[in-house]
């Protein structure tokens, strides 16, 4: 028998179920944003409709699934954006999704992305001659590529069919089983079948395999969907080809940094595979696919009071050249021509150049890079245009060189942060756990000239200089931060394995009354914290501490027991 | 043995058991008490037919009027589609004649139709004469059979039937001596009328 025989869970068990809760795990919710002669932009509907989302979060919604301009925008336009949710929202605990994700996939905690399908055409009927109406998926998932397939599937269905439409989308969904990574799932929607494969933390770190482009299938057969997550970052990268080494490196370093984009789409894209490029490492800095000056972070982020922050913004408004003037990089990308050639590289240009509306494309930046360009490599993947190589394949290739890249960079970061560990026969029953040694950029440093990048990437250049910046740069803090995390819980998950493992029984014997209940108080809090945690234990441990616990209660006298019993 | 998936629809007015329908095949049990479908379901089983697996995708449409412009992304690609009646209820067989023509015009030309006579179980108050469905189906080329999803009455047959009627694939199924090492059937054996 087939074991995925059966699927979702059938009505009457599932009405017991807190409402939405499938939903949940995949959406914030669906709403479709129009435009209304009185309001401007407003919501028409949203699902599920008692949707816990402040005033402010609605008004972002609103004013970002609509492209800043929409004049160029005739037909569908599909893009992404993300917003900051608003403080006081009730943070999600430590779930397992992100335990078990890898990081650069991890449920977003103050952010939600917007994925938007938006349709603009020609309308007599309404007064304003045109047709404007936007679906937009909200999750705090950074699948790009699943949302927007899912898109294309519900969202021309949606604008002739209505409310029922979106209905049967979301109640379809809700039966969709939860992001579990590792898994492969079947998401049913609209008498289509998805297929997806959630990665997981555990994937060898290998580019993915080359994705098929996704055809819409008429026939019952499941729609595999390659990836998740992943761009034609090919696509997005091809006009900055020969600067790939700085992009690389102004995003491993979370530099302030503006791509200006001809339309949404571009925008985003780029924004996002800009964002992707230093996988496996997350990029900690804020971002936003597709910025707007009516975002309520518009202020915020342009002040010329203070240096400009540490974010990375997709704008396509040419207001914004005089607005981010003094910023230190910013990208203008042309329309781009690709026919067969090479599509048209962008260059270099100094900050100073960046005044007039009309700014040709390039990169109007006075940074220099650490790492000498890759030639050898951008050679070969222009040979690859002229060959006509699928950009399929070229963005492979590209995904594969920046992934070795970063790891050149960040293996000797791994292998440091490694010897920090306490030994294992550190770790005794009756100590608390030895802690973890601190970091030391300059003991790092010194590592670097016997187990460097140099042993695993042929880059030449200021290696040392950039680890330097690095160390100061957002990405470094949220990677140390991640990895100490970690190791401080697999510190506590060996502790309590070994505390198991001790006769723990004999050591109370000669005990008082007052060391034992100590005791019971201390394990106590430590299994709660392993819950709260998601600790990964040996499979028992848990158990029989617990079961220690309760026998050692039970040994003491009534009042005693009365009192530790107490939840 | 060739597992083949085979996108199964199906339709009905609201109300007749369309739901109940799957729910006997799919897990073996009956609710009186089902919600009304919003929008669809989706649910799979696979059985064994000779030296072919089929896994049906069933498609459990709504009956209701408001999602009535939504079944044609439910019939689109579907090998089979089975409509629903209530034998106790005279209109939802008109309601069914409708939904033949539909697929006439809109659905895949190849498309296997089941007409399932459901609630069998009530025929003190039957509407509906066995006969006068029986001859409509013959008409159309459609396969025909009463259900009773309450009883477990020609649930599995009507599946069977339509695995009978689709048609085969050449070089699909490979040695069929090898088949039978995978196992029995997975439906479970039919049940006896009441």
């Amino acid at each position: 028998m087939d074991p995925s025989d059966g699927f979702g869970s059938p009505r009457h068990e599932a009405t017991a179920d807190p409402a939405w809760a499938s939903f949940c795990s995949w959406l914030e919710c669906v709403c479709v944003v129009t435009f209304d002669l009185e309001l401007g932009q407003a919501i028409e509907l949203i699902y599920p409709q008692d949707v816990k989302l402040t005033e402010k979060e609605k008004t972002s919604i609103c004013y970002l699934s609509f492209p800043d301009s929409y004049s160029g925008c005739l037909g569908d336009t599909k893009f992404t954006f993300r917003l900051r949710q608003s403080v006081g929202r009730r943070s999600s605990r430590e779930d397992v999704y992100n335990r078990d994700a890898p990081v650069t996939l991890q449920k977003e905690t103050a952010h939600f992305f917007g994925y938007v399908y938006f349709r603009q055409v020609k309308d007599v009927s309404v007064k304003r001659g045109y047709f404007q109406k936007s679906l937009v998926l909200v999750s705090k998932l950074p699948y790009t590529h699943l949302f927007h397939s899912l898109l294309q599937i519900i969202a021309p269905e949606y604008f002739e069919k209505l409310e029922p439409c979106l209905e049967t989308v979301c109640n379809e969904i809700d039966q969709w089983p939860a992001p579990t990574p590792g898994q492969m799932l079947t998401l049913p929607v609209l008498g289509v079948i998805l297929q997806v494969r959630i990665p997981s933390k555990t994937d060898k770190p290998a580019g993915s395999p080359v994705r098929q482009t996704l055809k819409e299938s008429l026939v019952p057969a499941p729609m595999l969907l390659q990836t998740i997550h992943e761009l034609d970052m090919f696509k997005c990268f091809q006009s900055v080809l020969f600067h790939l080494q700085m992009m690389w490196e102004l995003m491993l370093l979370g530099e302030p940094l503006v791509v200006m984009a001809p339309s949404p789409t571009v925008c985003s894209e780029t924004i996002l595979a800009l964002v992707s490029s230093i996988s496996p490492l997350k990029f900690c800095c804020d971002f936003r696919p597709y910025f707007t000056i009516h975002d309520s972070e518009f202020r915020e982020y342009t002040t010329r009071t203070q240096a400009p922050p540490n974010v990375v913004l997709g704008v396509t408004n040419p207001f914004f050249i005089k607005t981010f003037q003094n910023w230190p990089h910013v990208v203008r990308l042309g329309d781009i021509r690709m026919a067969g050639d090479l599509p048209k590289q962008v260059k270099v240009k100094k900050l100073s150049k960046l005044k007039t509306l009309d700014t040709k494309p390039g990169i109007y930046t006075s940074y220099k890079s650490f790492l000498h360009k890759d030639k050898i490599f951008v050679k070969r993947l222009l040979k690859g245009i002229q060959r006509k190589r699928p950009s399929e394949v070229q963005s492979a290739i590209l995904r594969r060189h920046l992934l070795e890249l970063t790891q050149s960079f960040i293996i000797p970061l791994e292998r440091y942060m490694a010897s920090l560990m306490p030994l294992q026969r550190s770790v005794t029953p009756w100590k608390t756990p030895p802690q973890i040694r601190p970091f030391n950029q300059d003991e790092f440093l010194s590592t670097l000239d016997h187990a460097g990048p140099q042993l695993t990437s042929l880059l030449r250049g200021d290696w040392m200089g950039l680890y330097r910046k690095f160390f100061r740069s957002p990405n470094f803090d949220g990677w140390y931060r991640q990895r100490h995390k970690e190791m401080t819980q697999k510190l506590e998950s060996l502790h309590l394995e070994v505390i198991c493992d001790a006769d723990l029984l004999g050591w109370t014997k000669d005990k008082s009354e007052v060391e034992i209940v100590d005791l019971i108080l201390k394990l106590k809090e430590k299994l709660i914290k392993a819950g709260q945690q998601q600790l990964q234990v040996k499979d028992g441990v848990l158990d029989k501490l617990n079961t220690f616990i309760n026998s050692m209660i039970s040994s003491l006298p009534q009042d005693q027991q009365a009192l530790l019993n107490t939840p | 043995m060739a597992l083949r998936e085979l996108k199964v629809c199906l339709l009905g007015d609201t109300g007749v058991g369309k739901s109940s329908i799957v729910c006997r095949f799919v897990e073996d049990n009956f609710d009186p008490n089902i919600n009304p479908t919003i929008g669809a379901s989706f649910m799979t089983k696979t059985v064994q037919y000779q030296n072919e697996l089929h896994k049906f995708l069933i498609w459990d449409t709504a009956g209701q009027e408001r999602f009535r412009a939504l079944a044609p992304m439910y019939y689109r690609g579907s090998a089979a589609a089975i409509i629903v009646y209530d034998i106790t209820k005279e209109e939802t067989f008109q309601t069914l004649k409708n939904w033949v023509k539909e697929l006439r015009q809109h659905g895949p030309p190849e498309i296997v139709v089941a007409i399932a006579g459901n609630k069998c179980d009530l025929s003190d108050a039957r509407e509906v004469p066995e006969k006068d469905a029986k001859d409509y189906a013959d008409s159309i080329h459609a396969i025909f059979v009463e259900t009773s999803a309450k009883n477990a009455i020609n649930i599995d047959e009507v599946f069977t039937e339509i695995s009978k009627r689709i048609p085969v694939v050449d070089g699909a199924g490979g040695s069929s001596a090898r088949s039978f090492k995978l196992g029995r059937q997975t439906s479970e054996s039919r049940r006896t009328c009441c």
